[in-house]
């Protein structure tokens, strides 16, 4: 029994896919989102003129979509979904836009059972489990905001006890900088990744061309969800679940590191080894100038740290990391330790076994279990195998 | 008793081979037979395939006329892929053609190697390439209607009610007219294969091809897209007669 570690980049590649929205959910929530978008739209609203715009934002608008992970085992995936009233900032109260759409929400006989008691930012419908697996869509209520720096910035409604103000966000701009970090990437590998979609998921989608732009997953991409989902088993816990590096800081500093590499492996290794290039600032230490030129994560002269929203500078992701002596830099710098040490450096005289172990532990149970083999074929067997050569086959069925 | 003897030694005989099948758990009117089955596989123009998954075999007392249900349990096969089962097992084919290459190696042996085996080479292909190698079924009623419609090159749905009306009502029977409408005899139509597919099915399959082929035929006639002929109305009310209780 050895390990095949030519195979390691495929074998990432399988545990991506694994983890991923499949096409038929993915249908199937955007299915959703568009019957919640027309309910909204066709709802009267004080002051509006326009019809309101509906649009994913996070991670189903950007391909980073991860099954969650809560309490060790796979829940739900989450969607957020925008719903931008063409209302004037100052002419309107973050409590008027929430209760609008709350309120239209549940004049709907159906989205009235799916809603949760109201969030601080969202309003959630709940979707019952299909084949085992459901999703929440998070609709956020927004307008947009002129003072924003970018035509595409909006403000979203904030409650915080029973205040309510407004926040800035710009998800349309924030997608559409992430799309020019991926776009040389994704030019390279959409015509291939359609094709194999479209003949994974024929009943879904009848041609190549009805594959969407949404499915198709970069090296970028595919390293963005593997970094993710090792994050969610890593702080897995009560207190450490606290401050684990929220998906924002993640998704933006590897697409700012991400340097074209052609598969995930290569991909993954160098955002990782360039984010440890960043370790130092814990110890208030220079790093290499190639990468304290880039400004990534920057220690101000007060101590504090700074991580830039590419889309709005003024944000700060990084504002809570000197919190409680510096305690979410810390473990970002030694998750990303981790990362390295457990998830790209597989020694090969690794026993089996034990690989195996830490890959479960690292990428999760169900998709470890499924491509394992990939990696060490002989797995579990002793005997020679029989071998067999198949001739007239049956076609597979499905009876119901 | 006799039956149970023989499966107790097809059992061993299939262990010979594929020796992680081991663990046996006898019920009233099945046996388990679980673990793990490594193969090494190839086909005609294919790449070789080296697998191995963790399998259950539910082998039904009245086996072979009632052939095994597998599931595989390693949690390696999950609901995307579509030639599942409701209750999660296999969907190795529809069942006539299940019987057809059952019965080139009609034993627990033969079962694996030339049922399941194909079928996990299958999978494994599709989940590397995208794309199933030897074809697939359409799924339900359609599936079993079009195995009909293509065995026997027949024009569509009506002839293929017909054929299956024949075979559930008489068997196999040369002199009759061909069920297929072309005015011949049967033994100058399509005999040949209509004797292959009387021979490979039990009363079991047969009726359930009927009720398939029959259910597709009802829906088109509701919809009004086809007609049943008088003879061919009094005999669906004949056969119908026979699954009163």
């Amino acid at each position: 029994m050895s390990v095949h570690f030519s195979k390691y980049n495929e074998f990432l590649e399988l545990v991506g896919s694994e983890i991923d929205i499949p096409p038929s959910k993915y249908q199937d929530a955007v299915d959703r989102y568009h019957a919640v978008g027309h309910w909204l739209q066709d709802g009267d609203y004080l002051g509006c003129s326009r019809e309101l715009v509906i649009s994913p934002q996070g991670s189903f608008r950007l391909g980073t979509v991860v099954r969650p992970i809560r309490h060790g085992i796979e829940a739900s995936y989450d969607i957020d979904l925008v719903c931008e009233m063409p209302l004037p900032k100052d002419l309107t109260t973050p409590r008027a836009v929430k209760q609008m759409v709350g309120d239209r929400l549940r004049e709907h006989g159906t989205y009235r059972r799916l809603l949760d008691p109201e969030g601080r930012r969202c309003w959630t419908l709940e979707y019952a489990e299909q084949d085992g697996v459901g999703f929440h869509l998070d609709v956020l209520p927004a307008v947009p905001d002129n003072d924003g720096l970018q035509s595409t910035a909006i403000a979203i409604t904030h409650k915080s006890a029973a205040m309510y103000s407004w926040s800035a966000s710009d998800p349309r701009g924030y997608g559409t900088w992430f799309d020019g970090k991926n776009a040389a990437a994704f030019a390279r590998v959409v015509v291939e990744q359609k094709r194999f979609i479209q003949r994974q998921a024929s009943i879904i989608y009848a041609s190549v061309d009805d594959v969407p732009d949404q499915l198709v997953r970069t090296p970028l991409q595919r390293s963005v969800q593997l970094m993710k989902r090792n994050r969610d088993l890593h702080f897995n816990g009560p207190k450490k679940i606290d401050h684990a590096p929220i998906s924002v800081i993640i998704t933006t500093l590897a697409a700012h590191l991400y340097q074209g590499e052609p598969d995930t492996h290569s991909a993954l290794t160098g955002i990782v080894g360039r984010l440890q290039g960043h370790a130092a600032l814990v110890e208030g230490r220079e790093i290499d100038p190639s990468l304290a030129t880039m400004g990534l994560i920057r220690r101000l002269p007060n101590g504090r740290w700074y991580i830039g929203n590419p889309v709005n500078l003024a944000e700060n992701f990084a504002d809570r990391w000197h919190e409680d002596d510096h305690a979410r830099a810390r473990v970002f710098f030694s998750w990303v330790a981790g990362l390295k040490q457990d998830l790209l450096n597989p020694q090969p005289d690794t026993d089996p076994r034990m690989l195996k172990e830490n890959l479960t532990r690292v990428l999760g149970t169900a998709a470890v279990a499924k491509h394992f083999d990939v990696l060490v074929p002989s797995a579990g067997a002793v005997e020679p195998r029989p071998r067999i050569h198949i001739n007239s086959p049956a076609k597979p069925w499905r009876c119901g | 008793m006799r039956v149970t003897e023989d499966l107790r030694k097809q059992i061993v005989g299939l262990s010979g081979v594929h020796k992680g099948l081991t663990d046996v758990v006898e019920h009233d009117a099945e046996t388990l037979l679980s673990g793990t089955l490594d193969f090494e596989a190839s086909a005609d123009g294919l790449e070789t395939i080296t697998a191995s998954f963790e399998m259950e075999l539910s082998i039904p007392q009245v086996f072979p006329d009632r052939l095994p249900r597998a599931r595989e349990v390693g949690g390696r096969i999950g609901s995307d892929y579509e030639h599942l089962n409701p209750d999660g097992t296999l969907c190795l084919a529809v069942p006539i053609e299940q019987r057809r290459v059952f019965l080139e190696q009609p034993t627990l042996l033969g079962f694996v190697d030339r049922l399941l085996v194909p079928y996990l080479y299958g999978y494994c292909f599709w989940r590397k390439h995208g794309y199933h190698p030897f074809d697939e079924a359409a799924h339900g009623y359609e599936g079993i209607l079009r195995h009909y419609v293509d065995m026997l090159n027949l024009g569509g749905s009506l002839q293929a009610l017909a054929v299956i009306c024949f075979l559930f009502e008489h068997g196999y029977r040369g002199h009759h007219d061909c069920p297929c409408g072309s005015g011949r005899i049967v033994r100058a139509c399509h005999g040949p294969v209509l004797r292959i597919i009387h021979q490979h099915h039990t009363p079991e399959t047969l009726r359930g091809d009927f009720l398939a082929i029959l259910g597709i035929c009802f829906a088109e006639f509701e919809k009004g897209r086809l007609s049943f002929s008088d003879p061919l109305r009094n005999q669906l009310i004949r056969l119908l007669k026979r699954f009163k209780v």
